[in-house]
């Protein structure tokens, strides 16, 4: 029996392959064939649990496994940049006032100052450091996407999200998903 | 001997956060005139246009790198005589080998304070800190 592989289900095909090769050899009459077969059983069992554990990774069906968490950490770089520019606006006008100041108040200040526009740079570093894991990422999810087609269809766990209240966590949204402070009090307004 | 204070810097960053901490920064050493740039290309231009006294650039930028601009400024005739100093949280040997090989006169890594900047920019323009 010669296994007959295409490029998008080479595993899949390669799975049913194995088994059938187990059925068949199960039914010989060789007193050697146990420990071949009990070792082929063994693939076959780990490919099925590989598989169900993917399956379980996509779970959100065609929902990309990494694109949202992607867009959280960008969402970071965007949130900490509006930060870092609020400090700044507030070290500029100390800085302006510090200059209308004598001395010592005024060098205090500056210095002061000096020190905020030097912490600033963390939305620079820790920008650069979340852009790196976002790259990483969305490299695993083109991956995973791969290996998901290699497989074929992917048995879907029940349930596999979290239930109840616990489903209610899903901290804070995304800007482009976000609910204004106008949306949420309309919102009440109808619930009340 | 202190800094130029009449200097013409152009800084290169593509975080509006850093172009601020820069401005800010060297504002405080009482240098203002100061040009900004979000990437290589548009720095090139503004040097091509009129050349500093002092570029300072970040090394990780697309489409155009730190480096990338450090190359095209030293094979320039009239820019490559102009110091640049790389800011950049690229620290490993290998980067910094390969910006000095490049002709970078001077490496700052982030995040830095502002007495090294003071001290950097010194030190490429030839005066005491």
């Amino acid at each position: 029996m010669e296994p007959q592989f295409n490029n998008a289900s080479r595993l899949l095909d390669a799975h049913g392959f194995l088994d059938r090769v187990i059925a068949e050899l199960r039914v010989l009459q060789s007193p050697q064939k146990d420990t071949l077969v009990s070792v082929l059983q063994y693939l076959s069992d780990h490919i099925r649990t590989t598989r169900s554990e993917i399956g379980a990774l996509r779970q959100g069906g065609n929902t990309p496994l990494f694109g949202n968490t992607a867009d959280e950490l960008e969402e970071i770089i965007t949130e900490t940049a509006r930060a870092a520019g609020s400090i700044m606006d507030a070290a500029e006008a100390i800085e302006s006032v510090a200059a209308t100041l004598g001395p010592p108040a005024n060098g205090a200040l500056m210095e002061a100052v000096t020190k905020i526009y030097e912490a600033s740079a963390f939305q620079d570093i820790t920008g650069q450091r979340i852009t790196k894991v976002v790259g990483v990422l969305l490299s695993l999810e083109v991956k995973l996407a791969s290996l998901t087609e290699a497989f074929g269809s992917l048995p879907q766990p029940p349930n596999a999200g979290p239930q109840g209240d616990e489903a209610l966590l899903n901290g804070p949204q995304l800007m482009k998903n976000a609910s204004s402070q106008s949306d949420i009090d309309a919102l009440f307004e109808t619930l009340s | 001997m202190s800094l130029n204070k009449n200097m013409r810097v152009v800084i290169v960053d593509d975080y509006t956060t850093m172009l601020r901490i820069l401005r800010n920064l060297l504002r405080q050493l009482e240098i203002e005139n100061v040009e900004e740039a979000n990437d290589g290309d548009t720095a090139f231009h503004l040097m091509q246009k009129s050349p500093p006294d002092l570029i300072i650039s970040d090394w990780n930028m697309a489409p155009m790198t730190g480096l990338d601009l450090l190359r095209k400024v030293r094979a320039d005739a009239r820019l490559r005589h102009i110091p640049f100093i790389m800011v950049t949280a690229e620290s490993k040997t290998e980067n910094v080998i390969a910006a000095k090989q490049a002709g970078v006169s001077n490496y700052i890594v982030k995040p830095f304070n502002a007495d090294t900047l003071r001290a950097k920019i010194a030190s490429v323009c030839g005066v005491t800190a």
